[in-house]
């Protein structure tokens, strides 16, 4: 039997390759499960590159460059488009109508739910049946809500008109058929803008409110003293979301109105729609699409900043 | 005083009760009219109650047009579509809840970020890319762009993050994979919250109209809220079809509002269900 000497040099060899071994084995499962990890997110990555950044990219290459109509890119014409753009009346004309309805919309929407949330805003029985009906057009789809709008206001066959007793042929007259649209779109936003007012109503302190009215502060001035600055995170978020939608109008133009009469109620989107992809032109098309990206970025930035500034925080 | 205050709070109540009626007469006329003749509706004054239930304009629904397969497209396409975009959105936020990667935040930020890209102005690229990989005219080609959902992965992200590491750390040493784990633990647990988005996302695809309008030719792929505009009744002010197929879109979903209502309400405050 031969006694092998072991040298303090070999076992920390020895301890090392153990070591490493256990280690690379450790490492390996880690990577493995990062690994998998990244599988997890892959299809969410996918359909993210797929139908949100690279249309995107494309739409701003499309809009710098002539596009043929089979989609394929011809040449790079830098802002030419864009210049061609903005010295069209039509284009123009789109883009006043789409601010129109805005300005029209958005304040009047949230004048209105504004008014409704008040109506109900003490916690009553009677109050929780008159939510219910605020709130039910929610459950209407827009297609359908703009069908029966377009009944309604239909001269020969419409209620409006009658309840009202008045004759005013909505759809013929530019003003009137941009009034149409603008009440289709309060009503499909009364919803979900109501609850959201009637939520931050609901969270401003009671004492705040009686104090007031002990100083002797009338409803009226406790609402602009007290409610109305405590909800502004609220109306702030209606206000811009709203505005964004505004700029993204197409599809109750679509079926109320069609557009008419005389473009007077074409969108930005619905002419991107008639320009990209009803005749073919993706340059123009495209240009359009940049035009509503920076619009509702614009609205974003927007949206953070005055944040900063005027809004209250408790 | 207190009389007084009463008197102001019960016609505050009677107000809201009246705006809340016209609110709602919209809906209240579509089920009426869809009982109407067409002579109903050139009365003067015209009719808004009914009087006598007159099934034609349901029968003419369905058999003058495609009605009930636009309805069977819509609820395919609302079902598959949801629960596609469901297993998407829960993958994506479990890994980002529960696991360790590089580059995890970077990722998570990345799928984000198309929230400030409006699909309504990717339209045309979109429908290029459908055409492209030849899915004009099909299901997937409808669902396609609602299958990615950031705003309900965000949720799910918070939903999971609940779930403590050590549930996970306890399973890994009994040799419970990280997919069992999901599977068999986290999705469990967030139940309620994936039950809710996944009825919103229903919604969501159900209503939709503009992408498939743009992605179908054929009539019969059209979805329900694309073929209802397309009924052709309108010119002719024959609405009496239309009122018959808006009511059966919008009665089951008033119905489910109803039954709901609480859930909805209390989802919309807790900023579950926005956009």
């Amino acid at each position: 039997m031969t006694l092998k000497r072991i040298s303090s040099k070999d076992i920390a060899k020895k301890a090392l390759e153990d070591y490493h071994t256990v280690h690379m084995k450790a490492l390996s499962l880690n990577q493995k499960r990062s690994l998998k990890a990244y599988l997890y997110l892959l299809p969410a990555l996918i359909l993210a590159y797929v139908f949100s950044y690279r249309p995107f990219a494309r739409t701003v290459v499309n809009s710098l460059s002539l596009v043929s109509f089979s989609g394929k890119i011809v040449e790079f014409v830098g802002l030419e488009n864009f210049q061609k753009l903005f010295s069209d009346k039509n284009f123009i004309i789109g883009l006043t109508n789409t601010f129109k309805f805005a300005i029209l919309f958005v304040p009047l929407n949230l004048v209105f739910c504004l008014v409704a949330a008040l109506l109900v805003y003490k916690k009553r029985r009677f109050n929780a049946f008159n939510e219910t009906l605020f709130i039910l057009p929610m459950a209407v789809a827009m297609s359908s809500a703009a069908l029966i709008f377009k009944a309604l206001f239909n001269p020969t066959i419409g209620v409006i008109n009658y309840f009202f007793s008045i004759s005013i042929k909505w759809f013929d007259d530019p003003w009137w058929a941009m009034f149409t649209l603008v009440i289709l779109g309060i009503w499909m936003a009364v919803g979900l803008d109501f609850l959201l007012l009637l939520g931050a109503l609901r969270s401003v302190p009671k004492q705040l409110i009686e104090a007031a009215q002990m100083e002797g502060a009338n409803a009226l001035s406790t609402f602009f003293r007290v409610q109305l600055p405590l909800i502004s995170p609220t109306i702030l978020f209606v206000v811009i979301t709203r505005l964004r939608d505004s700029m993204l109008l197409s599809g109750p133009v679509m079926v109320l109105t069609g557009g008419g009469p005389q473009r007077s109620t074409q969108t930005l989107v619905y002419q991107m729609y008639l320009d990209g992809f009803v005749a073919g032109n993706y340059s123009r098309g495209s240009a359009i699409g940049v035009v509503v990206f920076f619009l509702t970025f614009l609205l974003i930035l927007l949206a953070f900043r005055s944040e900063k500034r005027r809004v209250f925080y408790q | 005083m207190r009389n007084r205050f009463l008197k102001t709070e019960l016609l505050k109540g009677i107000a809201a009760t009246l705006l809340g009626l016209a609110i709602i007469f919209p809906i209240y006329y579509a089920f009426v009219a869809s009982f109407f003749t067409i002579q109903d509706f050139s009365l003067y004054p015209p009719k808004i109650f009914i009087t006598s239930l007159n099934w034609q304009n349901y029968i003419r629904a369905f058999k003058e047009s495609l009605l009930f397969r636009f309805m069977l497209n819509s609820l395919f396409i609302g079902i598959v579509g949801s629960t596609l975009r469901m297993g998407v959105a829960i993958l994506a936020a479990f890994a980002v809840a529960q696991l360790d990667f590089k580059g995890r935040n970077f990722l998570f930020f990345l799928i984000l970020g198309t929230m400030m890209l409006p699909p309504d102005a990717l339209i045309i690229e979109n429908y290029l890319t459908i055409s492209k990989l030849g899915l004009v005219d099909t299901y997937l080609g409808i669902m396609s762009i609602y299958l990615l959902a950031p705003t309900q992965m965000f949720m799910l992200r918070q939903g999971f993050k609940s779930i403590p590491k050590t549930y996970r750390e306890v399973a890994s040493i009994d040799g419970c994979g990280d997919l069992r784990f999901l599977i068999s633990v986290a999705i469990p647990m967030s139940r309620s919250l994936i039950l809710t988005l996944w009825l919103h996302s229903f919604v969501t695809i159900w209503n939709t109209y503009l992408w498939p309008l743009l992605v179908t030719n054929k009539p019969y792929m059209r979805t329900v809220q694309v073929g209802i505009t397309m009924l052709g009744y309108t010119e002719s002010l024959d609405y009496g079809p239309i009122f018959a197929a808006i009511t059966l879109l919008v009665l089951p979903s008033v119905i489910i509002f109803l039954v709901l209502r609480k859930r909805i309400v209390s989802g919309i405050a807790s900023g579950t269900i926005v956009g």
